[in-house]
């Protein structure tokens, strides 16, 4: 199929679930309640995805607070620490390593294994890179963010091991904090091939918000089948960039603003797949959202996601 | 030894307890328009004094407002400037913090001083004085998209005199102390020239606050020491342990009053106070340090409020050890 349709990751709880975790963090609930709506809206996000024709599949993370904070929460050697802002009112706990890190179980496997079992199509397995769980984090252990990078890449590496064999096809290790320092560009492309060695599943990093042109074409090298990136927020600019240097590895193309409350309309999200389909070989898309839907209202993310999947269906038959 | 002690500019907004969150609270409340602006305007002002309280206990001997009105580092004062309009999240430097990207969509103009009001209220609630923070014009002029000015220094020269507006107003009020924020040009150094230039207008026939000059994301590796050709009293930079900034003092006399960002607020991890105290003697080999000012490396709000307020603890005791040595 061409131009197959997915999602970067996670989608919004619904308000039930908000209630929940609310509840859950004052003591007000068992941790077997809060599981059980966790999984009731994973299991509606996996009806939906399917409903509207979404061809890779997510869990949609309805188990995961933050991206870095909830695999620090997993990994001995982490603490976490108060909140520390990072835009407008949104505030988010930092992880502080303050001892070597390790995994000592699974930490996304179970809720893959779920996820799949509701449904026939693919899901991708959803880690957050060593990179980014390095730079998002407080360091009080390591001597070096190389140090604490490279040895996070090595625990990593394993939880993707441990989702290829539970059957996972598509394994989505996200980076978004490697546009941020082009000089530690090498750093990410190494960590990542400690992560993705070896493993047969197809492999993606999703990277957002940052001077891609300092990092671009070089951020090619990092070792993965697909690069995903964020191309509505900045009105697909950067598609003069592949136009200086092909685009040589598989992209994902981010279609919506997630930042927006507005729904896309189809010709919009039409005319942004044309735009890149005039420079990036229609073999080599996938279609998405710029980022992880969360911070939208669930019924704004459904809305935009039928829209996605519409406007895609309709430049498919257009290619074929 | 005269150090005396302060921070970078922004403190925490909230800290982790219930009482602490009042500002978040009323910014979402405010939000779903559960409550007006005066209400919100009411919080961030009881807000303001905790964090200048906050301050003064750890020993701090020049405060700021903690910039608790500031949404980031640009759209608090872009927002009140006339032909800007605000738009999408971009990361700040190399943070995993945001801003909303101004947007020059007309000839940008002066509309009333935004930082007075801020100053004049922090300034009545303190016993120590309130050092007023603005962001320059050449770093509101580079993180801003231009769509209407022809050229960039035309943008960056408007912006100029708009800030010259703005500390003339802090300096009539008998403000003693303005910092200038730029750390856009430590990533641009060619533009060094068009920089003095910019500041001979943004210092124009300002004479009686003594100006700093705050340069951190980088080091000044490159404009060391052309930099110290700025009509400014004050450099700030960063100090910390390793920093690249530490060689290029080296490389020439500084000539200006320095405030030592000699305390990471990027990591939660504590210095030592000897550490510090070994770093401030390691600096007087190379600059003068009377009339030094010990600080932070970048804002607090880096950090939770608990650490934040630790570090700025740390940073008094550190000079009171320096003053007592002295006297010894």
């Amino acid at each position: 199929m061409i131009l197959p349709t997915t999602t970067v990751g996670s989608l919004p709880k619904p308000d039930y679930l908000t209630k929940a975790r609310f509840q859950f963090s004052k003591g007000q609930i068992s941790k077997q309640e809060l599981e059980s709506l966790e999984k009731k809206a994973t299991k509606e996000w996996i009806e939906f995805q399917e409903e509207i024709g979404i061809d890779i599949l997510v869990d949609g993370e309805m188990y995961r607070g933050d991206m870095v904070t909830y695999f620090a929460e997993h990994f001995k050697g982490f603490e976490i620490s108060g909140l520390v802002r990072s835009y407008g009112n949104r505030y988010y706990r930092k992880p502080v390593a303050v001892g070597e890190i390790e995994r000592l179980n699974p930490v996304t496997v179970e809720w893959f294994q779920f996820a799949q079992n509701l449904t026939q199509k693919p899901v991708k397995g959803m880690l957050t890179g060593p990179y980014t769980i390095m730079d998002w984090s407080f360091d009080e252990f390591y001597p070096s963010r190389r140090d604490f990078c490279l040895r996070l890449a090595e625990v990593v590496h394993e939880e993707a091991k441990d989702l290829q064999e539970a059957g996972a096809q598509y394994i989505q290790i996200d980076e978004p904090a490697v546009s941020v320092r082009p000089e530690e560009l090498e750093l990410a492309i190494e960590a990542m091939g400690i992560v993705t060695q070896g493993l047969k599943a197809y492999t993606l990093t999703h990277i957002c918000y940052g001077d891609f042109p300092k990092i671009y074409p070089k951020m090619l090298e990092i070792p993965v089948n697909q690069i995903d990136l964020e191309l509505s927020n900045n009105e697909f600019d950067l598609l003069d960039l592949f136009k200086r240097a092909p685009f040589t590895s598989d992209i994902g193309l981010g279609v919506l603003d997630v930042h927006s409350h507005r729904t896309e309309t189809k010709d919009e999200v039409k005319a942004r797949i044309q735009k890149a389909l005039k420079v990036i070989p229609k073999e080599k898309i996938y279609v998405s959202p710029d980022c992880g839907l969360k911070t939208r209202e669930v019924e704004e993310a459904k809305a935009k996601l039928r829209v996605m999947v519409e406007a895609t269906k309709e430049i498919r038959e257009t290619l074929q | 030894m005269a150090v005396e002690t302060t921070i970078a500019g922004a403190y925490p907004k909230i800290g982790d307890t219930t009482e602490e969150q009042k500002l978040r609270r009323a910014l979402h409340q405010f939000d779903k328009e559960e409550i007006t602006e005066e209400d919100l305007e009411e919080v961030k002002n009881t807000v303001t004094e905790e964090v200048i309280r906050q301050q003064i206990e750890a020993g701090l001997d020049i405060v700021t407002d903690g910039l608790i009105r500031w949404s980031d580092p640009l759209t608090y004062l872009a927002g009140r400037i006339s032909g800007f309009e605000i738009s999408g999240l971009i990361r700040y430097f190399d943070t995993n913090t945001f801003y909303r990207q101004p947007i020059a969509e007309s000839r940008l103009e002066f509309v009333k001083p935004t930082l007075l009001p801020d100053y004049q209220f922090a300034q009545e609630r303190s016993s120590k004085p309130v050092r007023a923070i603005l962001t320059g014009p050449y770093t509101l002029s580079k993180l801003t998209r231009n769509r209407f000015y022809r050229e960039f220094k035309q943008l960056a020269f408007d912006l100029a005199h708009i800030i010259h507006r703005e500390a003339e107003a802090l300096e009539e009020a008998g403000c003693r102390y303005i910092q200038f924020d730029e750390p856009a040009i430590l990533n641009h150094k060619q533009d060094m020239p068009l920089f003095l230039k910019i500041y001979e207008i943004v210092t124009a026939q300002l004479s009686k606050a003594e100006k700093t000059l705050q340069l951190n994301f980088g080091s000044l590796d490159g404009i060391y020491p052309k930099i110290l050709g700025v009509n400014v009293e004050r450099i700030g930079l960063e100090l910390t342990k390793g920093h690249k900034n530490w060689d290029v003092l080296k490389t020439g006399q500084c000539t200006k009053k320095m405030m030592a960002g000699i305390v990471d607020t990027r990591n939660t991890k504590m210095e030592s106070d000897s550490d510090l105290s070994h770093a401030v003697h390691q600096l007087g080999e190379h600059i003068n340090i009377d009339h030094l000012w010990l600080s932070t490396s970048h804002s607090l709000e880096f950090l939770p409020r608990v650490n934040a307020r630790k570090k700025a603890e740390l940073l008094s005791q550190v000079a009171k050890q320096l003053r007592g040595a002295s006297v010894s």
